[in-house]
């Protein structure tokens, strides 16, 4: 029942224009859970790999894992949603700021997951434009200056990003429509990968470059990541997890799609042009973040890192591959506890300027503890799940070029530097006992924060140990299998 | 009905060097309506040319979608705006206007280079709308104000759409009307977010960094 995947973020959509807030954040945790089992259902106890709605949808191995991750990560997003609407509603934001919140939310879900299913590139096409749309209400959800500049850099940049992605679509459908004419057939991503021997080299060659580009815009690949930091620390902090968590995989999956059809096609030089984005990506993201002030930003930065380390990871290939898929369902699942716990800190302190923020340790103990637990399992330190993903991609570096490996390996540890020290500067125990660092007077964690604020990243983090220990084996299947198509 | 066409076509890369070659933004929306009426016209000639049905269809929306619907949003919230002019960009008019000759001329060499098989049209088509993506990317990149860089990104909209209706017969229509639509939505999102800028009193410029 995977058509549900689609249907019920769809039905929410429209149900949320009538019913009041507090009613919503009760029907989307239903909603996620039913999304979530039709997932767990359609993609880990089925063999994946069927054809539904017209054949304008399919799923196969490698965009279930993309399916799964978006599904887990969003049943989480609900319940932190739902405390989190409560607690900012408690601490004086109106309910009709959040009117619209879970139209767009559900729109945003909706078209991911469109894109994430779409058979035809067409399609794929629409739903992440439509991804763009949906989320520049919500990261101009606070309305000022800053949050206006952000959505206007955001929308602007990845609109002209995937606007170039439509040239590559354009390009490859002129070399397809020798083979099935003029018709939508000719764009369904299965056919293409059919007749990929046949196609003309050069054409497909720009189409994947210009698909690299264009959609890289969408990824936060390095020349063209000027928007993400702003647009991630800007949103709400839920959606800042989503945003971080899985839309930069669904772009990412796209780029996949044409790698493999420029694979089918015997262009085998596409994966040095992955290894060169992913290498640059990471270098400067790691040479930013020393100089960032703002810790969602400093976050926002984390993820490019890993979006480019994923997409290394995809280029070098053989056992770096596995490694890469594991990497976008840990990464989702770390990234959502650090921005949930950072968004408990900004949601009492209001304050995004790490320098502003002191005695978090003392303030907020719980959250500050799992912010940093979540900050060391986002480096890839032992005891978290990521351990395992950045341990195969750098295994398979090193098998690809010693040097290269240890010129990687040196931005990964400027990367666990700058993010360590930053956070622990957040933390900080100022010795002269002051309290200037006190939030809000009178405030006491547990009773100011709404539980489920508390219980959602802890429990993001045990699943990102546990994953580390036990990785259920229907996934690991899955994964396997997504390794052999790429 | 091929001269035709390639007037039309050629009409497109003029409207967009005199885009380059103008401070006023109320012109620039204008000259962006008429840009459309003409990718819209030349769609119908290869319509009639070779006689696809779908592509009626993409005449018709392109005409309600790109040379009504947007340039209307974009005129209301223009009043909205009381902007008037392009206030600083990063460089001057007489050298953006050298800048897109220039493109022009670029773009012809790339073409050549490229094109080796049949094209419906050939390599002049080919020409024309990488010149304007490219006069388009200009737009967005030298201009400051906000309006401004909608009109390059537009610009550079209805590149991708001359391409693809010369290069194949137009996108399959379901594609095609979603593309627009998402087009649409984008416009409006953006008129939201100027009119929003505006309010929220900062000053009409952006900085790139």
């Amino acid at each position: 029942m995977i058509e549900l995947a689609l249907a019920v973020p769809a039905l929410i959509l429209l149900l949320s224009l009538f019913a009041g807030v507090i009613y919503m954040s009760y029907i989307q945790i239903a909603a996620s859970v039913i999304v979530f089992a039709a997932v767990i259902d359609g993609v880990l106890f089925v063999k994946p790999d069927k054809i539904f709605l017209g054949g304008y949808f399919f799923i196969d191995s490698l965009n279930a894992v993309v399916l799964f991750t978006v599904s887990l990560l969003e049943l989480f997003i609900a319940f932190y949603s739902f405390g989190y609407i409560r607690t900012e509603i408690k601490h004086g934001l109106s309910k009709r700021k959040f009117k619209y919140y879970f139209f767009w939310k559900n729109l945003f879900i909706l078209s991911m997951m469109v894109s994430i299913l779409a058979n035809n590139l067409g399609i794929f096409w629409v739903g992440i434009e439509g991804t763009t749309l949906a989320t520049a209400l919500l990261v101009s959800f606070n309305r000022t200056k800053e949050a206006y500049e952000a959505t206007w850099k955001y929308v602007l940049m990845c609109s002209a990003g995937i606007a170039i992605g439509l040239f590559a679509i354009v390009i490859l459908y002129f070399t397809t429509s020798d083979f099935y004419g003029q018709s939508i057939k000719a764009l369904s991503f299965l056919n293409i990968i059919k007749v990929g021997g046949k196609l003309d080299k050069n054409f497909v060659l720009l189409a994947f470059i210009l698909a690299l580009t264009g959609f890289g815009t969408k990824v936060g690949f390095a020349p063209m990541h000027n928007w993400l930091p702003d647009a991630h620390s800007q949103a709400p902090s839920p959606i800042s997890a989503m945003l971080s968590g899985v839309l930069l995989n669904t772009a990412l999956l796209g780029i996949l799609r044409f790698y493999q059809i420029a694979l089918s096609a015997g262009i085998y030089s596409a994966k040095y042009f992955f290894i060169g984005f992913g290498f640059l990506t990471i270098a400067i993201s790691a040479l930013s973040i020393f100089k960032q002030k703002d810790y969602k930003r400093l976050f926002a930065y984390s993820s490019m890192e890993n979006m480019g380390l994923i997409t290394l990871g995809f280029g070098i290939g053989g056992i770096a591959v596995m490694g890469s898929l594991l990497q976008i369902l840990f990464h989702a699942l770390n990234k959502g506890a650090i921005f949930l716990s950072s968004g408990n800190v900004l949601a009492v302190t209001h304050e995004r300027k790490i320098d502003k923020i002191k005695n978090l340790s003392k303030m907020m103990p719980v959250t500050s503890f799992m912010l940093l637990l979540a900050v060391i399992g986002i480096t890839g330190t032992p005891p978290f799940a990521i351990f395992l993903s950045e341990l195969l991609i750098i295994i398979g570096m090193f098998s690809f070029n010693v040097i290269f490996g240890f010129i990687v390996l040196f931005f990964l540890i400027l990367m666990f530097a700058g993010l360590l020290s930053k956070t622990l500067l957040l933390r900080g125990n100022s010795n002269d006992g002051e309290k200037d660092g006190s939030p809000i007077i009178g405030f006491i964690e547990g009773k100011s924060l709404h539980p489920f604020l508390l219980y959602v990243p802890a429990l993001l983090i045990a699943i990102s140990v546990i994953f580390l220990f036990y990785l259920p084996e229907p996934f690991l299947l899955l994964v396997k299998s997504a390794v052999r198509e790429l | 009905m091929d001269k035709f066409a390639e007037l039309f076509a050629v009409l497109i890369l003029v409207s967009a060097v005199l885009n380059a070659g103008s401070p006023f933004i109320e012109f620039g929306i204008k000259l962006y309506a008429f840009q459309s009426l003409m990718l819209a016209l030349y769609t119908l000639m290869v319509a009639l040319h070779s006689n696809t049905p779908s592509l009626y269809w993409s005449f018709s929306i392109t005409i309600l979608f790109k040379v009504i619907t947007i340039p209307y949003f974009l005129f209301k919230t223009l009043k909205k705006t009381d902007i008037k002019r392009e206030m600083d960009s990063v460089i001057g008019i007489p050298e953006s206007v050298v800048l897109a000759g220039s493109l022009t001329l670029l773009s012809n060499i790339i073409a050549e280079k490229i094109i080796t098989s049949v094209i419906a049209f050939g390599s002049l088509i080919f020409t024309i709308s990488l010149a304007t993506f490219l006069i388009g990317a200009m737009l967005m990149i030298t201009r400051k104000t906000l309006f401004s860089q909608i009109i390059g990104f537009l610009t550079i909209d209805n590149a991708i759409f001359l391409a693809g209706n010369s290069f194949t017969r137009g996108m399959p229509l379901i594609v095609e009307f979603g593309v627009l639509f998402d087009l649409l939505a984008a416009v409006l999102i953006l008129s939201l977010l100027i009119i929003n800028i505006k309010k929220s009193s900062i000053n009409k410029t952006m900085k790139h960094n």
